[in-house]
């Protein structure tokens, strides 16, 4: 008696399951999705959706494997906000669209000058949309961008998303943008790429490079670009710099040497004196010489040392780039200065805060550089040298 | 439920008198005169046609039967040894026969008998009943012999480094394969009968001083309580004497190598050998003994650790696999990698099932192919693994009754759930995949999380011979940990595992571990 009260009791529990049961073959998987400004108080959705029959790993024996089908495609609607515009779109699939694999998001540049916190906030209260997808801001109209085909990967959004991990440019998710936007600076950096338009046909892409700069953001409206070696220099002041090759022009021994740095630690040292705000951005780096197109044999300690003065000035000078931009064009603190000096002078701060827009041009930035050249090489002499004879090639 | 129980008892009262009647009440005196005493085994055996009732007189005056069955003796040995020495012997009508008898026949184990029923197994066990005119007291001759197979490499459990042997079917030849490894007098063998008709012999075997004295009543009781007309494999034992009748759990390790069971006995169990199989009985065991095979103690320690590790992670995977890929592909469609995704959900687009069902379907095929390819002769074996590879493998995915994927699903805990070395522990787990499978089906991870619940729970509960099933994890033993978590090497197994009780806690002398100053040959 106790074994069927048990059994019945059971089966109740699996009873409650299954309601928000949703085969795999009934679901809309978004690979990327693009917002962008349709009209006054309108916006434009689109979804790039995955098309699952086109991969033709359904076991039929022989794979489809012709390029020449699409594996995605492109679906748009109109709403006043990114839910109501989902609901428009959702009219047009016979399939339940479903969030939960959208790694990037994209907002065109107009959408992006008016605000983008609202539509941001759906992606993150929602429980689908991933926190850790990737923002991009795209130059023109960003729905264009979801619909060319990526030459390597099996979508844009494939493409962008790996495009983000290589940390070439600088990666956003949603929750960084966040974090972004409620810390001190309330200055946003968003990766900025091509209009899709001009990466549309191979021609195109061996011109264009998708990866413009940096979006820079005052709260979260778009203020301005940094152009992509300006979004070095700020890579360098957020710390997050990990893939570079530093290129110097070293006139004694006529000719380039890059260097890749290994490892890079950027301390922002912030100081109030006298009632004037200044800040020593002090970074420590090490690198290896990837190339060497001069005379100069990087065995010898002289010519490393040579190599890291003008390695220090170099960075010195992108950073000096990025912060003209931010400081004097933007006035947005996105290397988040305003972090550094609540940490160290909080009552300072308080007061501050109010006129910290004012203020942030107005700061003073030192720039402090110890770069070090640990390793030659594989070679030692340039390659092209024959030393014996006392010539080098040029 | 009472009234059931009670009428079964009726049943089996009522019919264990029949059987006493039929064969004959107990303790029957043998009678003075042979012709009484031959009526009433011929009786016994009316209709028996491999008895056989072989009359002579000894030395040509005292009359005497030999009795024995066709098949179970040594018949020319019975010739040699006993009728022809008695035949030609001269003998005083009133001498004390059975005394001169033992110095006559030269047969080495003979036993003298006084009532029919001892008669009765003598002659049922193959040994040649000899009964005198005029003698209230019969001969057995210990000459039973009959075809037994070849000590054989056990089957179901093969090692590539350890003994070849198994246990046969012939009681005798598998006590005597314990014997040969445990030399001591302090290893006993208890026997006993059990089963009305079948008279089965069952022997206790266990060694004394290391074993707990409590743990050997408490198997001798539940022996003793046994009432069943007939015993044909130790299976029929396990089911009477286990803790938890209920639980898909074995709660009694099986065996068919005499060095797991010599290991275990030395680790304070309990065997229980049953005539007619060559699977001998091991309590108290734990869920952990059921994933150890004998090899683990004969390779490198390292090795063993790491193919138990390996065990244990595709134990669960044997459990888990099929029911966590439906919870995925139901219901957590965020948490697979994307491209995992995409491929999954291509393979699945033509596919008429849930995944539920898809599961449920290729699981039942795999437990049926392989409860065919066990059944079905060798010769056909082949071919049920060829259509079922065919039908399973491609033409399922190709016909888009069920996803590739679905297929790798359930060929990996088909692997798995063979890598379990003890068989009747796989049977279990495969038996608790299905309700975790639906459990997945229908509340996704969450409902695993119950599952597995559910699942520890109930092994914490379940006991063997008073053992925690999950010791020494259950309740925590480090001390034990060495020879669950890890195949200690041998140098560092200085205790036994404790079980019931503290018998010669110490195994070993201590600090074995070689080294080179150690001794030995200096050079």
């Amino acid at each position: 008696m106790r074994g069927v009260v048990l059994v019945l009791l059971v089966s109740c529990a699996l009873l409650g399951g299954c309601w928000d049961r949703t085969e795999v073959n009934d679901l809309a998987i978004i690979t990327a999705a693009a917002v962008d400004k349709a009209g006054k108080d309108e916006i434009d959705l689109s979804i790039q959706v995955f098309i699952p029959k086109e991969v033709g790993g359904g076991g039929l024996g022989v794979p489809t494997g012709s390029s020449t089908r699409e594996l995605t495609t492109v679906l748009s609607g109109k709403g006043i906000n990114i839910a109501d515009a989902m609901s428009k779109v959702q009219a047009k699939l016979s399939r339940k669209v479903f969030w939960g694999h959208c790694k990037i998001y994209l907002f065109g540049e107009e959408i992006a000058r008016e605000g983008i916190a609202d539509h941001i906030d759906f992606l993150v209260r929602h429980p689908e949309p991933r926190n850790r997808a990737y923002l991009y801001i795209s130059k023109g109209k960003a729905v264009e961008t979801l619909g060319i085909e990526s030459v390597l990967e099996r979508s844009t959004a494939e493409a962008l998303r790996e495009y983000a991990s290589l940390h070439i440019g600088m990666p956003v998710t949603l929750i960084d943008f966040r974090n972004m936007l409620k810390s001190e600076a309330q200055a946003v950096a968003i990766p900025y790429i091509q209009e899709g338009n001009k990466l549309k046909d191979k021609e195109q892409i061996q011109k264009n490079t998708p990866l413009l700069g940096t979006a820079i953001f005052k709260k979260d409206k778009l203020a301005g670009v940094l152009t992509s070696k300006a979004t070095r220099g700020l890579l360098w002041l957020r710390n997050e710099i990990t893939r570079a090759s530093i290129s110097v022009d070293l006139p004694e021994g006529q000719g380039l040497v890059s260097v890749v740095p290994i490892r890079a630690t950027t301390k922002l040292i912030p100081r109030i004196a006298n009632g004037k705000w200044s800040i020593l951005v002090k970074i420590d780096t090490e690198g290896d010489i990837v190339e060497n197109a001069t005379k100069l044999n990087m065995m010898e300690p002289s010519s490393i040392a040579l190599v890291q003065k003008s390695v220090n000035d170099e960075i010195k000078s992108r950073i000096r780039l990025a912060l003209f931009h931010l400081q004097k064009e933007f006035d947005a603190d996105a290397g988040n200065f305003a972090a550094a000096f609540h940490r160290k002078y909080p009552q300072e701060w308080e007061q501050a805060k109010p006129m910290w827009d004012a203020l942030y041009p107005q700061i003073d930035v030192n720039i402090q550089v110890q770069a070090a050249v640990r390793r030659p090489g594989l070679i030692s002499r340039p390659a092209g040298s024959t030393d014996e004879h006392g010539k080098a090639e040029k | 439920m009472g009234s059931l129980s009670e009428n079964a008892r009726k049943w089996w009262r009522s019919h264990k008198q029949k059987t006493q009647q039929q064969t004959a009440p107990s303790h029957t005196p043998l009678q003075k005169q042979l012709a009484d005493n031959e009526q009433r085994l011929r009786d016994l055996y009316a209709n028996c046609s491999d008895v056989v009732f072989r009359s002579f007189r000894i030395g040509g005056t005292i009359r005497a039967l030999a009795i024995y069955i066709d098949g179970l003796t040594n018949q020319e040995e019975l010739e040699r040894s006993v009728l022809s020495v008695l035949m030609q012997t001269k003998l005083p009508k009133d001498s004390p026969l059975t005394k001169l008898l033992d110095n006559l026949v030269p047969v080495t184990k003979s036993r003298e008998m006084s009532t029919v029923e001892q008669c009765l197994e003598a002659i049922a066990n193959g040994n040649p009943v000899l009964l005198i005119d005029q003698q209230e007291r019969a001969i057995a001759f210990g000459l039973a012999r009959w075809e037994k197979r070849q000590i054989e490499e056990p089957v179901a459990e093969g090692v590539v480094r350890g003994p070849r042997e198994g246990f046969t079917e012939s009681l005798h030849v598998n006590t005597a394969l314990l014997r040969r490894q445990i030399k001591t007098p302090a290893l006993k063998m208890e026997q006993m009968q059990i089963g009305g008709y079948t008279q089965t012999q069952v022997v206790l075997a266990y060694i004394e001083g290391i074993v707990d004295e409590d743990l050997v009543a408490e198997v001798r009781a539940r022996l003793g309580r046994i009432e069943i007309d007939g015993v044909l494999e130790s299976g029929y034992i396990e089911e009477l004497i286990e803790d938890h009748p209920a639980s898909p759990f074995p709660q009694i390790l099986t065996t068919e190598r005499p060095d797991v069971t010599c290991g275990n006995l030395l680790e304070g169990r309990i065997a229980i050998l049953v005539d007619g199989t060559p699977f001998v009985l091991i309590a108290p065991t734990t869920l952990f003994s059921l994933l150890q095979s004998s090899e683990d103690y004969y390779q490198r320690s390292l090795a063993s650790t790491t193919i138990r590790w390996l065990r244990y992670l595709f134990t669960a995977i044997s459990f888990l696999l099929p029911s966590l890929y439906v919870a995925l592909i139901t219901f957590h469609h965020e948490m697979v990698p994307t491209s995992l995704l995409i491929s999954m959900a291509a393979s699945r687009e033509a596919v008429p099932f849930p995944a539920l069902v898809e599961a449920l379907l290729m699981e039942i095929t795999f437990e049926a192919l392989r409860e065919a390819g066990v059944r079905l002769p060798k010769q056909v074996g082949a071919a049920v693994s060829i259509v079922g590879a065919l039908v399973i493998g491609q033409a399922a995915v190709q016909a888009g009754l069920v996803s590739a994927p679905m297929v790798i699903v359930v060929a990996i805990t088909g692997i798995a759930s063979f890598m379990i070395p003890h068989y009747i522990a796989g049977i279990a787990i495969r038996l608790l995949r299905f309700p975790m499978m639906f459990l997945a089906g229908s509340l996704g991870l969450l409902g695993i999380m119950l599952g597995i619940i559910v699942t520890v729970i109930h092994l914490s509960t379940i006991r063997s011979l008073g053992v925690p099933y999950l010791t020494p994890v259950g309740p925590i033993k480090v001390a034990e940990w060495k020879d669950t978590l890890v195949r200690a090497p041998w140098w560092m197994m200085n205790t036994r595992p404790h079980l019931t009780g503290d018998y010669q806690k110490i195994r070993q002398g201590a600090n074995q571990k070689p080294g080179p100053k150690k001794g030995g040959d200096p050079a």
